[in-house]
C-alpha cells in the first residue's frame, strides 16, 4: 500500500514536472539570478569578465537609500494604501449592484467593466496621459474649457499627479477585483440572506454579518497579490509623470520609479541588482506581515 | 485520451522550452546577419543596393526593437548575436567598453574614410578608435510653417525669435514650440551658450556657468509654450497648424508634408549673447561589426564595408528616405545637391555637435532631463537645481564603475 502511494507521489510530481521548471525557469531562477549578479562587479567596463566583489555592491546601495528613497517609500506605502482602500470600496459597491437580481442587462455591465482589463496596460496608461489628462487635447482640459474654467497641467504637481495616478490605476486595478468579488457573492448561499430578511435584517446589516464575512477569505489572496502589485508599481508612475522626454514636473516616485533613476540607468548591474534584491526582501517582509496577520485573523 | 493529451501539452512545453535557445549555427562565411531599428525604406535601398554590390554575399537584415538590449544579452555568443548591426553612434562607448566591438579600420581599405564629414568620423571615434562605418545622419533643424510664417519673418538671432514668439503666443496659438524639457532638444541651447552636457572625458557639465546661463535664457521661451514638452503634443501642434514655427527633426518632415504644411527650412538662430548658433545634436546611423564577425567572417564583412563606402549607397538613401549621407561625395549628385532638407542638414552637420558616445551620457539623458523639469516646469530656482544635478551626475557617473 506505501509503495503505492509513493508511486502515486512520484507520478504526481513527474506529471508536475514541466510546469514546475517552467516556473522554476520564469520566476525562482531570475531572482536567484539576481542574487549572484548582485554579489559581482557586472556593469559596462567588466561586462562579461565580472568577478565576485561580495557585498560592495550592497554598501554602496545603502547610499540610495537616502531622504529621497525613504520618500519614495512613504510615497509607496500611502499610494498602496489609498489604492487598496479605493479599489476595495469600489469593487464592493460595484459587486454588490451586479448582484442585485433586479438589474438588467447584467452580463453587458460586467463585459463593459472587464473591458479595462483586455487592453494592454501600456496603451491604457498612455491613452489617459494624451487623451485625457494633456493639456492642449485632453478630454478634462476641454471640459475645463467648456465650463469656462482655465486649462489646467493635471501630471504637474506632486499631489495631482498622485491622484491621476490613481485614477489610472484604479481603471486598470478595478476589473479583476470586481471579478473575485462578484464571484465570492455569487458563491454565498442565498438562504443567509432569506433567513436574515425574515429576522428583519437591513441592507447594511446584511452586509457586515454575512456578505463581508463571507466573502473574505476568498478575496483575501486576490488582495494580497493586488498589494504585491501595487506597492511594486512602475508602468503607471512612470509612464504617466516620470518617462524620459515626456516628464511633466511631478516629483512623485515609488520606490521602483526612484530605484530606475537613481540606480539602473548607471548600466551597472551588480548595483541595480543588489538594490533589487533589497526591495525584494523588503516585499517579502511587507508580504509575511501581512499573511501573519491574516492567519492570527482566523 | 487524457493521458495522450497530457503527453502533447507536455511535448508542446518542452519544444516551447528549447525554441527559447539561440540560433545554432553563426552560419556559413558568407552570410552576414545584420540586426537594425531602421524604417523600410532605409532597410529596402540598403538591400537593393547590396544585391547588385555584392552579390555573393548572403545579407540578411532583422529588425530588433530593443536593438541595444538584446545586445547587452547577446553581444559575445555568436550563436545568438548578429555579425554587425546599424545603429546611432552614441552607444558606441557602451559596447566598445563591453568588449564587442571592433574597431572599423583594421577592415577598412586606408583612404576609404577621408571623404566622409569630419562630423560623423568624430561620432563614430572612441578613445582615438574608429567603430562604426558612418552611413548616414540626422539633426534637428529649424522649420517653420509658410502660411503663418514669412520667409522674411524667419528669426535669425535668439532674441528675434523670442519677440516673434511674443507676438504669435496667445488664444491656443503658438508663435513657436519645441520639446523644451527633453534633454536632447536643450543641448542645442546648451551649446549655443558655449557649454556641454559632458566632455569627452566624462566631466558633467564642464563649464557650469554656461549651462546656467542657457536654462535662465531658454526659461523665457518656456513660458511662452505648452507645459507638455513630449514628442506627440509639441508635433500635433506644428502638424495642426496651432504652432508657426519649431525645432524638430527630419522624421517630422514627411508628416508635415502629408498634414498640406508649407514647410521651410531655415538656419538655427543665433543666440545674441554669444553670437553663436543654437547647435544641435547629431546623431550619426552606421554600421557596427561585432567582433566574432570580424575574427571569422573577415573577407566577407571587409567586402561589405568596402560596398558601403561608395557614393552610390548614400545618394540610394537620400533619395529614397532624405537621410543626409556621411559620405561628402554623395552631396555631389545633383539629385542630392537639390533636396531642400538634405541640404538644410548637410549645413547643420557644420555647426551640429555628434552626440557624446562614452558610456557616461547614458546617466546624463537623465540628470539633464530631471534639471529641466525642475527648471521649467517645477519652477524651481536655476542655481540650486543645477547645483543638485551637478551632484547627481558626479553620483551616478560614480556608480556606473
Amino acid at each position: 500500500m506505501k509503495k503505492r502511494r509513493n508511486k502515486d507521489t512520484a507520478v504526481s510530481y513527474l506529471w508536475s514536472a514541466p510546469s514546475l521548471l517552467l516556473i522554476a525557469l520564469m520566476v525562482v531562477f531570475p531572482i536567484l539570478y539576481t542574487g549572484y549578479v548582485s554579489l559581482t562587479n557586472m556593469n559596462v567596463y567588466h561586462w562579461f569578465d565580472f568577478t565576485i566583489v561580495g557585498i560592495d555592491n550592497y554598501i554602496r546601495a545603502l547610499f540610495v537609500f537616502d531622504s529621497g528613497f525613504l520618500s519614495a517609500l512613504l510615497a509607496t506605502l500611502l499610494w498602496t494604501v489609498i489604492n487598496m482602500a479605493l479599489q476595495l470600496v469600489i469593487a464592493f459597491v460595484l459587486a454588490s449592484l451586479l448582484n442585485n437580481q433586479k438589474l438588467r442587462l447584467r452580463k453587458l455591465y460586467k463585459t463593459l467593466l472587464m473591458f479595462p482589463w483586455a487592453m494592454p496596460g501600456y496603451v491604457s496608461i498612455l491613452l489617459w496621459k494624451t487623451g485625457m489628462f494633456n493639456t492642449q487635447f485632453g478630454l478634462f482640459n476641454q471640459w475645463m474649457e467648456k465650463a469656462g474654467l482655465a486649462a489646467a497641467r493635471w501630471l504637474s504637481n506632486n499631489v495631482s499627479a498622485f491622484l491621476c495616478c490613481t485614477l489610472v490605476n484604479l481603471w486598470l486595478a478595478l476589473p479583476f477585483m470586481i471579478m473575485i468579488m462578484d464571484g465570492a457573492m455569487q458563491s454565498i448561499d442565498k438562504s443567509y440572506y432569506e433567513s436574515a430578511l425574515l429576522d428583519g435584517a437591513n441592507w447594511t446589516e446584511r452586509t457586515r454579518y454575512i456578505t463581508i464575512p463571507a466573502i473574505r477569505p476568498i478575496i483575501a489572496p486576490a488582495v494580497i497579490i493586488t498589494i504585491f502589485t501595487t506597492f511594486k508599481q512602475f508602468d503607471v508612475v512612470y509612464l504617466l509623470t516620470q518617462q524620459a522626454g515626456a516628464k511633466t514636473g511631478s516629483g512623485f516616485h515609488t520606490i521602483l520609479t526612484y530605484a530606475y533613476e537613481n540606480a539602473f540607468v548607471t548600466n551597472n548591474y551588480g548595483y541595480s541588482s543588489a538594490i533589487s534584491i533589497i526591495i525584494f526582501i523588503l516585499l517579502i517582509v511587507f508580504s509575511a506581515r501581512y499573511q501573519l496577520r491574516e492567519e492570527g485573523d482566523e | 485520451m487524457k493521458k495522450i493529451i497530457s503527453l502533447l501539452l507536455c511535448l508542446c512545453l518542452c519544444l516551447g522550452l528549447a525554441a527559447c535557445g539561440g540560433r545554432a549555427d553563426p552560419g556559413d562565411a558568407k552570410k552576414l546577419t545584420i540586426w537594425h531599428d531602421k524604417e523600410d525604406a532605409v532597410v529596402a535601398a540598403l538591400s537593393d543596393y547590396l544585391s547588385e554590390a555584392v552579390p555573393d554575399l548572403e545579407i540578411v537584415f532583422e529588425k530588433k526593437t530593443s536593438l541595444t538590449d538584446s545586445l547587452k544579452l547577446v553581444g559575445n555568443d555568436p550563436t545568438a548575436a548578429p555579425d554587425l548591426f546599424i545603429f546611432a553612434h552614441d552607444k558606441i562607448g557602451v559596447f566598445a567598453e563591453m568588449g564587442i566591438l571592433t574597431p572599423i579600420t583594421e577592415l577598412v581599405e586606408e583612404g576609404r574614410l577621408e571623404d566622409y564629414l569630419p562630423m560623423t568620423l568624430e561620432a563614430a571615434a572612441y578613445k582615438g578608435e574608429v567603430y562604426q562605418l558612418p552611413l548616414y545622419f540626422e539633426t534637428l533643424l529649424f522649420m517653420y510653417n509658410r502660411r503663418y510664417m514669412q520667409d522674411d519673418e524667419v528669426p535669425a538671432t535668439t532674441g528675434e525669435l523670442l519677440q516673434y514668439a511674443t507676438d504669435n503666443t496667445g488664444r491656443g496659438r503658438y508663435g513657436f514650440v519645441e520639446q523644451h524639457s527633453t534633454a536632447y532638444y536643450s543641448a542645442a541651447w546648451i551649446h549655443g551658450f558655449g557649454g556641454s552636457i559632458i566632455d569627452q572625458d566624462g566631466v558633467p557639465f564642464p563649464d557650469p556657468q554656461a549651462v546656467k546661463d542657457a536654462l535662465a535664457y531658454h526659461l523665457k521661451f518656456v513660458a511662452l509654450m505648452p507645459g507638455e514638452t513630449e514628442y506627440s503634443t509639441v508635433n500635433t501642434l506644428f502638424l495642426e497648424g496651432k504652432a508657426d514655427a519649431t525645432i524638430g527633426g527630419p522624421w517630422l518632415v514627411p508628416s508635415a508634408r502629408d498634414a498640406g504644411i508649407d514647410l521651410g527650412i531655415a538656419p538655427m538662430p543665433t543666440v545674441d549673447e554669444t553670437g553663436k548658433a543654437l547647435a544641435p545634436y547629431s546623431g550619426v546611423q552606421g554600421i557596427h561589426v561585432l567582433k566574432f564577425a570580424a575574427e571569422n567572417k573577415k573577407e566577407a564583412v571587409q567586402e561589405l564595408l568596402d560596398a558601403l563606402t561608395a557614393p552610390s549607397v548614400g545618394i540610394d538613401l537620400a533619395l529614397a528616405s532624405g537621410c543626409a549621407p556621411a559620405n561628402a561625395l554623395c552631396y555631389d549628385d545633383p539629385r542630392v545637391a537639390n533636396d531642400e532638407l538634405v541640404q538644410a542638414m548637410r549645413g547643420t552637420a557644420e555647426i551640429a555637435v555628434p552626440m557624446p558616445n562614452i558610456p557616461e551620457m547614458d546617466v546624463m539623458w537623465t540628470v539633464v532631463g530631471n534639471l529641466l523639469t525642475d527648471v521649467n516646469l517645477s519652477g524651481k530656482d536655476v542655481e540650486s537645481s543645477f547645483s543638485s544635478a551637478m551632484d547627481k551626475a558626479e553620483e551616478l557617473i560614480e556608480a556606473m564603475g
